[in-house]
């Protein structure tokens, strides 16, 4: 029973479907969406790690990897994560009682010069809904900001974001000086004008052409 | 073949008939001129056209704003950035220290509630939104210099966004498509308004240039069926508005929007530009696909610019210049635009290289 209403959960974030309210997708309209069936299945006692683990990060995994396919697109992937944001609100409580554990931080900003933010953005949205706590430092982010983020929250992974040609050559400066405070980091990046040969030679761990290339990197490298 | 004026040149190569060779046309961020001047290769009030022999002359002479009058205030001021809210009620944030595109803070216009309160009933399509003295000095220039003058603005794409933010917009075409279409219809009916006045009073230029980004790195924002469902409908309306002039239509777009190619070329666009590699298009490729209906500019990775090296500036022109311009439908431009990190030799380099293997 909890089977089913976990695969419900995970269609309606997968669809995009936020609440019974909403009226997307049209052909589910009237139906319940992710924030009451996320609620009825703690009011039925599933685990919430396994509310999380089992429709969440599954819903959100499988829309991020047809982004990636490019065969739903940007407004799919908001659709996504505003249903993901509706059941993640209820599952709040139980990640400061240790019921629901996030998989770890990912701090995440836009690097100094730069003021781009849509990429970014998504980021986010994929990485939360991959079971991450996202600390989004926003744009225009100094190393200093960077390290300083670091410090507060060691063993958590970084990634860097650039839309501009002209601001990409800050990301090394922002990686040598995380590097310097934690040699153990990991750091991804990633932007319009990136290339896995600009993120090599700047020491990055990986480069990512798209969001859930940066989650299935950290899946495989966890 | 004699040799052609940029108005013959570009206007074959927009309906692909025969030219003496590829046209030439550029784009350049603000600071590559001061650079360039500052070394002394070029004058400070020399244009870029003069200087290169450009075939293009743009005129953008409208402003869509929603509040003309407003006077955008500043909300927060820092060392580097500045934070304002113009007249479309978006709080955007600058860098003061280089160009590029603002950061999106806020917006008044989240749903069609907010675009119905500040801003549709702003959108008249009032006298004052035209530069007119704009338009007639760069016609008159570019009549001058035989070079082929286009009014130049943006579609409708780029009109919302500014209104309500990407995701508002993007969300909205998902869950309120009557509100993306309204906005839609609002602005596509206002250009082709202000065109007929503007066109009526000045005349007509030679050819229809709009800005339109549809795509980032990969991707497009959106996909072909809600192409054609929301925005196409707008794009068929003012490239069939140009055309019933006599006006052929460049598209620019950032951005991979291959899978929106066959939308665009149905919409009746005679030219896509900029054909960003970085983000993913392929120049070779939609000449191949498109290249008997589609003239296109762009296309040549700006990044082998940034090397200053001409061992790199020659592998990537003539790997593609001998290809494309095999169907009169091809003008030299790079990807998207020069910054200041490209040497002016090596600039003054890829346009007589390019030319030189553009040439019939």
């Amino acid at each position: 029973m909890s089977e089913d209403l976990l695969k419900q959960i995970a269609d309606c974030i997968q669809r995009g479907k936020v609440n019974a309210a909403s009226p997307y997708p049209p052909d589910m309209k009237g139906e319940d969406g992710a924030d009451e069936l996320t609620r009825k299945a703690l009011d039925d006692g599933v685990p919430p790690n396994d509310i999380l683990e089992k429709a969440l990060m599954i819903g959100m995994g499988n829309v991020g990897h047809l982004f990636s396919e490019n065969k739903v697109f940007v407004p799919d992937l908001l659709m996504a994560a505003k249903a993901m944001s509706a059941a993640m609100a209820h599952l709040e409580p139980f990640f400061s009682s240790g019921e629901a554990k996030h998989r770890g931080v990912f701090v995440i900003g836009t690097v100094q010069g730069d003021l781009h933010d849509i990429g970014k953005n998504l980021v986010c949205m994929v990485m939360e809904g991959g079971g991450w706590k996202v600390i989004d430092l926003g744009v225009d982010v100094s190393p200093e900001k960077f390290v300083e983020a670091v410090k507060k929250n060691p063993g958590c992974v970084v990634g860097l974001s650039a839309l501009l040609t002209t601001t990409m050559v800050n990301m090394e400066k922002t990686v040598t000086m995380l590097r310097e405070a934690d040699p153990a980091i990991r750091v991804i990046v990633g932007g319009a004008p990136l290339t896995q040969e600009f993120a090599d030679k700047i020491g990055a761990d990986a480069y990512s052409p798209d969001p859930q290339g940066a989650l299935d990197f950290l899946a495989q490298s966890a | 073949m004699a040799v052609m004026t940029g108005i013959e040149r570009i206007g074959n190569l927009l309906r692909r008939k025969p030219v003496d060779r590829i046209g030439v046309f550029e784009h350049f961020w603000g600071d590559t001129h001061k650079k360039w001047a500052d070394e002394g290769h070029i004058q400070e009030d020399e244009s870029f056209e003069d200087h290169f022999g450009l075939d293009l002359n743009l005129c953008w002479p409208f402003n869509l704003v929603a509040k003309t009058d407003f006077k955008p205030e500043v909300v927060e001021e820092t060392e580097e950035t500045v934070l304002t809210r113009d007249g479309n009620g978006a709080l955007l944030r600058t860098h003061k220290l280089h160009e590029g595109t603002p950061e999106h803070v806020d917006f008044l216009v989240k749903d069609q509630a907010g675009w119905e309160e500040h801003i549709k009933p702003f959108l008249k399509p009032t006298r004052n939104r035209i530069g007119f003295e704009a338009y007639r000095d760069v016609k008159r220039l570019a009549a001058e210099h035989d070079r082929f003058f286009c009014w130049s603005g943006v579609n409708v794409f780029e009109l919302m966004h500014p209104v309500c933010g990407h995701q508002y917009m993007l969300m909205g075409a998902a869950t309120d498509p009557d509100w993306v279409r309204d906005m839609v219809q609002t602005y596509s009916q206002l250009t082709l308004d202000l065109q007929e006045t503007l066109f009526a009073e000045e005349g007509y230029p030679d050819g229809i240039w709009y800005y339109e980004d549809m795509g980032f790195k990969g991707r497009p924002f959106i996909s072909l069926d809600m192409y054609r469902e929301l925005i196409q409908p707008a794009h068929t309306a003012t490239v069939g508005y140009a055309h019933s002039k006599g006006l052929p239509v460049v598209m620019h777009s950032c951005g991979m929007i291959a899978p929106l190619v066959p939308g665009i070329v149905e919409a009746g666009v005679d030219c896509l530009q900029v054909i960003e590699v970085k983000a993913g298009m392929d120049l070779l490729q939609l000449y191949e696909d498109y290249g008997d209906r589609l003239s296109l500019m762009g296309g040549i990775d700006v990044r082998t610019l940034y090397t200053n090296n001409r061992e790199v500036i020659d592998r990537e022109l003539e790997g593609k210049i001998p290809v494309v311009k095999g169907k009169n439908g091809y003008i030299l431009h790079s990807d998207h635009s020069i910054p200041n990190q490209v040497e002016y030799e090596s600039y003054r380099y890829f346009v007589e290289k390019g030319l030189e293997l553009g040439t019939y």
